[in-house]
Parts: C-alpha cells; structure tokens; sequence
C-alpha cells in the first residue's frame, strides 16, 4: 500500500472573499492548473471525483473521463477523496484521477442561500443551537472543564497560525500578524469562540491529480507520495457516550495510517489538522499523541506548534488565518511544503506530512467524520 | 390550531424543516400532555434519544417511556452572535446538553439560570415551555429552582 499511488498535480486558483468567480469555473481553473502543473492534456484525466455534489463539470470542462462520482462526508471528503482515487487506480479503474473542489462561499448569502456559519442541524437548532461554532463550542467547554484550557489557550491557537499566514501572500493574514490581546479583544461569539476562534467562508478552488507511483516518476512534477491513509467514525463514540470528549474518532484512522505508512509518530515532521475552529487542531494534537492528553493548551502557550516547535501544525495559516477549502487546506499546504514550494514559510524538515479531515455535522454532536493521510516526497 | 390531528401535522410540519426524524413524533407529541419520553430497549433497559435501534437488541422490543426528566449538564454554550433573524433579541442565551438520569444526552435550553451562574455537573430538571414554532418543548432549569 505504501507509496503504490502519488499526487502528481497540484492546481490552486485565487482564494479570498468576493472573488466574483462562481463555483463551477473555480474548479474548471482548478483542474487546469494542476493539469499545467503536471504537464498533462485533459486527455489524461480517465476518473474525476467532485468533492460534494455537481452533475455539470464534465460537460462544461469538456473532459472525458470514465466515471465522475460525487462524494459527500462533511470536511473529511478531500482525504476521502484522495483514498477513493487510489482505490480506483489500484482496481485498474482508472489511470489519472481527479479530486476537485471549488466553491464560491462568500455569493452564498447574496444568491439566497445560508452562510456556512449558520447551517443548523435537527432538532436543536430549535432551541438555537446553530451553526458549526456552537456545535464545536460543546467539544470546547467539554475540554476546558476537564483539563483547564483557556480562553488565552485558544487564543495561542490563532496567533500561531496568523503568525504562519503572515508571511505568505497567497493567505488571508498576509502581513497581519495578530497578539493575544487582540484575540481577547475581539467579541464573542459561542462562548468560548470570539470571533478570532473561527474560520470564515472563502472562494477558491483545489484539484489533486493522483496515479500510479510509476506513471509519477515520468511527468513533470516532484511526486509527492501517499505512504498511508485511514478512516474513524465518531459515531463509536456516540454510542459510548463519551461524543463530547472526543472531537474526532482518531485511533482507527491513525492505526491504519501509520501501519500502512510503516512509520510512527516520531517519523512526521508536520502536521496540517482540520480547523474550522482553534480547538480543532488542539484536540486533534492530543488524540493522535503528539501531544499528552490535557495538555494541548500550555503546548500551544509555549510555541509548540510553531515552526520551531516540537510539532509545527498548520503551517501556511490554516483554515483559520490563510483560506477555507475545506479539507483541501491542509493537503496544499503539506504538498506545498513537501515541494519545498512555501515560500518564507518554508519548514527546514520537510519531508513528511500528517493532514486530517474532519466534518459531517449531525443534529446530536459536532461532527461525525475523520480521515488521516500521510504523505512524503521520498517513496 | 386545535384539534389533535392539526396539533400533530403541525409538530410533522416543524421536526421536517429542521432536518428531525419523525420516528421522533411520539416525543414531541407527548411533550403536549407534560410527558418527558427516552426510547427503550425493553430487554436490557437502555435507554436512547433520538429514536434509535439498541446496539444490542436492535428492533426486538423498542418503545417510548416515561422519563425522569432530571439530569446534569454535561456541556454547554452560551450564543452571543446572532446567526439568523430569529436569534436577534435574545442573546445572550444558553443551549446545553444533558445527560439524562435514564443515560442519554439532551440538547436544550438552559434557562432560569444566568449564562455566567451556568456550570458543567449542575443538577438540572425538566419544565415544558410553548416554543415560538407552536410545538410545547422541554427546558432544562437548575433543580430545584423556585417556579414563579
């Protein structure tokens, strides 16, 4: 399984808020740049996997490939996307897939639908619970009454990575590098989130194209491997009822990630975590052991998370501070740094890559989905 | 809006367009009549909501019972940012979920209680109150909290 596939393109349109650029065409750019990245025609494209739900692109990219599937598992569909191309390669499906998403967020609102923050889901949105900060807030407020994290705690989370945002151009804190008085400072908005807590909606759009390991060693870019992936559910949790100590179902994802990588912990070099909120990354940090239990507040505090720290996490700004394509954020980014194409963010070790996915909220908890992925430039 | 039927249709009508199950309507209909509901396997006697097959005995002998309507606050938030027009005017407010005495957790609104007094592990009680859609919902207040 290790290293048997590899992303060999990559495509990044322009991200930011009110791009002006609807959702379709941002993925039509999407494809193009990860196929010039690759030095492919759209020939070679034989699977495409839409990451959410579209019934048009093929027709409207005047591509050709065999299947196009729409896939669907909250913010985990990216991660989930790139082991369903790998699956269809390794079934001799498909030579060249493409994992594709692009979204106009910020025209949501203005074409009558509802922004990302406000979806509501079942019956306690009655009793106005909505939007995706309340229903983290529970796994926050969980946490601090346990362990003692603070406020000034998840502020470090934001900091952190505005820090790492303010370096790189493409990000939405390009040269806005924030303190922890100006997280204090901004307004509350679920308690515990303020508004420096969370992530808002951006425009953008991602492609990956993944092949064979083989194939990848003839085109034109550094491949980038895929050394191992898994899955976890937390509805095993739900059924436990320990759902709101738990943020994610990691242990099953992460025991096949690392047993089909070959590798443990100590062989990451960075991790890119699912943060639609700054308790995300904490509690995933905690789950997977790179940091004890409890103790992912006074890690953040000390800089443990920052580039020069023991685990440098969400390291071109995250969803948080750089821009929001869903569980494309982390995957750009590791495939960025494992390029050595990050720019003044560029990390000295960079050879591994922990990204998570993270989503699927649900009437009675935060989120159900989770998916881990490793990837390395050496096979 | 008085006959039963209509009451029940409405209760349909609401629990839809929130995205809710109607396996859930025995709940929400009993909530009319000041009954508090939790799904139970009447073999082990476990205890469910929403409505659910038990993870041991499935289907075999699933039905609504009564319930204590106690329980402590497992977690909470407190909204402060008005999501939706409907949220305007009413934050700051408490949503909290509660383990039930019978095991299952409850998403509810924390009320007679300020948003700063509220504490995870305060032991909590069930009241009926009209909700703005026209369904009667239970709230969950400190136990023991005079009635005014």
């Amino acid at each position: 399984m290790r290293s048997a596939c590899a992303i060999v393109g990559l495509g990044v349109t322009a991200q930011g808020i009110g791009l002006g650029i609807g959702s379709r065409e941002l993925r039509a750019q999407a494809v193009e740049l990860a196929l010039t990245d690759a030095g492919l025609e759209p020939e070679a494209i034989d699977g495409y996997i839409h990451t959410y739900i579209d019934r048009e692109d093929l027709r409207y990219q005047g591509l050709a490939p065999n299947f196009s599937v729409s896939m669907m598992t909250g913010g985990a569909t990216p991660v989930f996307s790139i082991i369903t191309a790998v699956g269809a390669v390794l079934s001799g499906q498909a030579e060249m897939v493409a994992c594709v998403y692009g979204q106009a967020q910020s025209a949501r609102e203005s074409l009558g639908g509802q922004k990302i923050g406000a979806y509501s889901y079942g019956y306690p949105s009655l009793y106005g619970l909505i939007g995706a900060a309340a229903t983290h807030a529970l796994h926050a407020q969980r946490h601090m009454h346990l362990y003692g994290t603070t406020s000034k705690h998840l502020g470090a989370v934001a900091v952190t990575q505005r820090r790492y945002a303010s370096v790189r151009p493409e990000a939405i804190g390009y040269g806005k590098p924030i303190t922890l008085e100006d997280h204090q400072a901004s307004p509350m908005i679920a308690d515990p989130f303020r508004r420096l807590d969370c992530t808002r909606d951006t425009d953008g759009g991602c492609a990956v194209l993944i092949t064979t390991a083989e194939r990848a060693k003839r085109l034109r870019a550094n491949p980038v491997y895929i050394l191992g992936a898994g899955t976890g559910h937390n509805i095993a949790n739900w059924h436990k009822g320990t759902v709101f100590e738990n943020h994610d179902n990691i242990a099953p994802a992460k025991a096949r990630a690392f047993g089909q990588a070959g590798m443990t912990l100590e062989d990451i070099h960075m991790t890119q975590l699912y943060d639609p909120f700054t308790i995300s990354p904490l509690m995933q940090l905690e789950a997977y052991g790179f940091v004890p239990e409890g103790q992912g507040g006074p890690f953040y505090a000390d800089g443990g998370a920052g580039p020069d720290g023991p685990m440098p996490t969400n390291t071109g700004g995250g969803q948080l501070s750089a821009f929001y394509t869903t569980g494309f954020t982390g995957i750009i980014e590791a495939v960025l740094q494992l390029r050595r194409q990050a720019g003044a963010g560029q990390l000295k070790r960079a050879d591994t890559a922990l990204i998570s996915g993270h989503g699927m909220n649900a009437g009675v908890q935060n989120t159900w989905a989770h998916a881990t992925l490793i990837l390395g430039n050496n096979q | 809006m008085s006959a039963p039927s209509e009451m029940q249709a409405h209760t349909l009508s609401i629990i839809r367009s929130v995205g809710g199950d109607p396996l859930d309507l025995p709940f929400w209909n009993a909530c009319r009549e000041g009954r508090f509901l939790v799904h139970r396997c009447g073999i082990c006697g476990r205890s469910y909501w929403p409505a659910s097959r038990c993870i041991e005995h499935r289907a075999q002998s699933m039905s609504w019972v009564d319930a204590s309507g106690r329980g402590t606050l497992y977690t909470y938030t407190v909204m402060h940012h008005a999501y939706t027009p409907a949220m305007k005017g009413k934050t700051p407010y408490v949503v909290g979920v509660v383990k039930l005495e019978e095991g299952p957790f409850f998403h509810s609104s924390i009320v007679d209680c300020a948003p700063d007094a509220v504490t995870i592990g305060m032991s909590l009680e069930m009241a009926m109150r009209d909700h703005e859609s026209g369904l009667r919902m239970p709230v969950f207040r400190p136990r023991g909290t005079p009635i005014d």
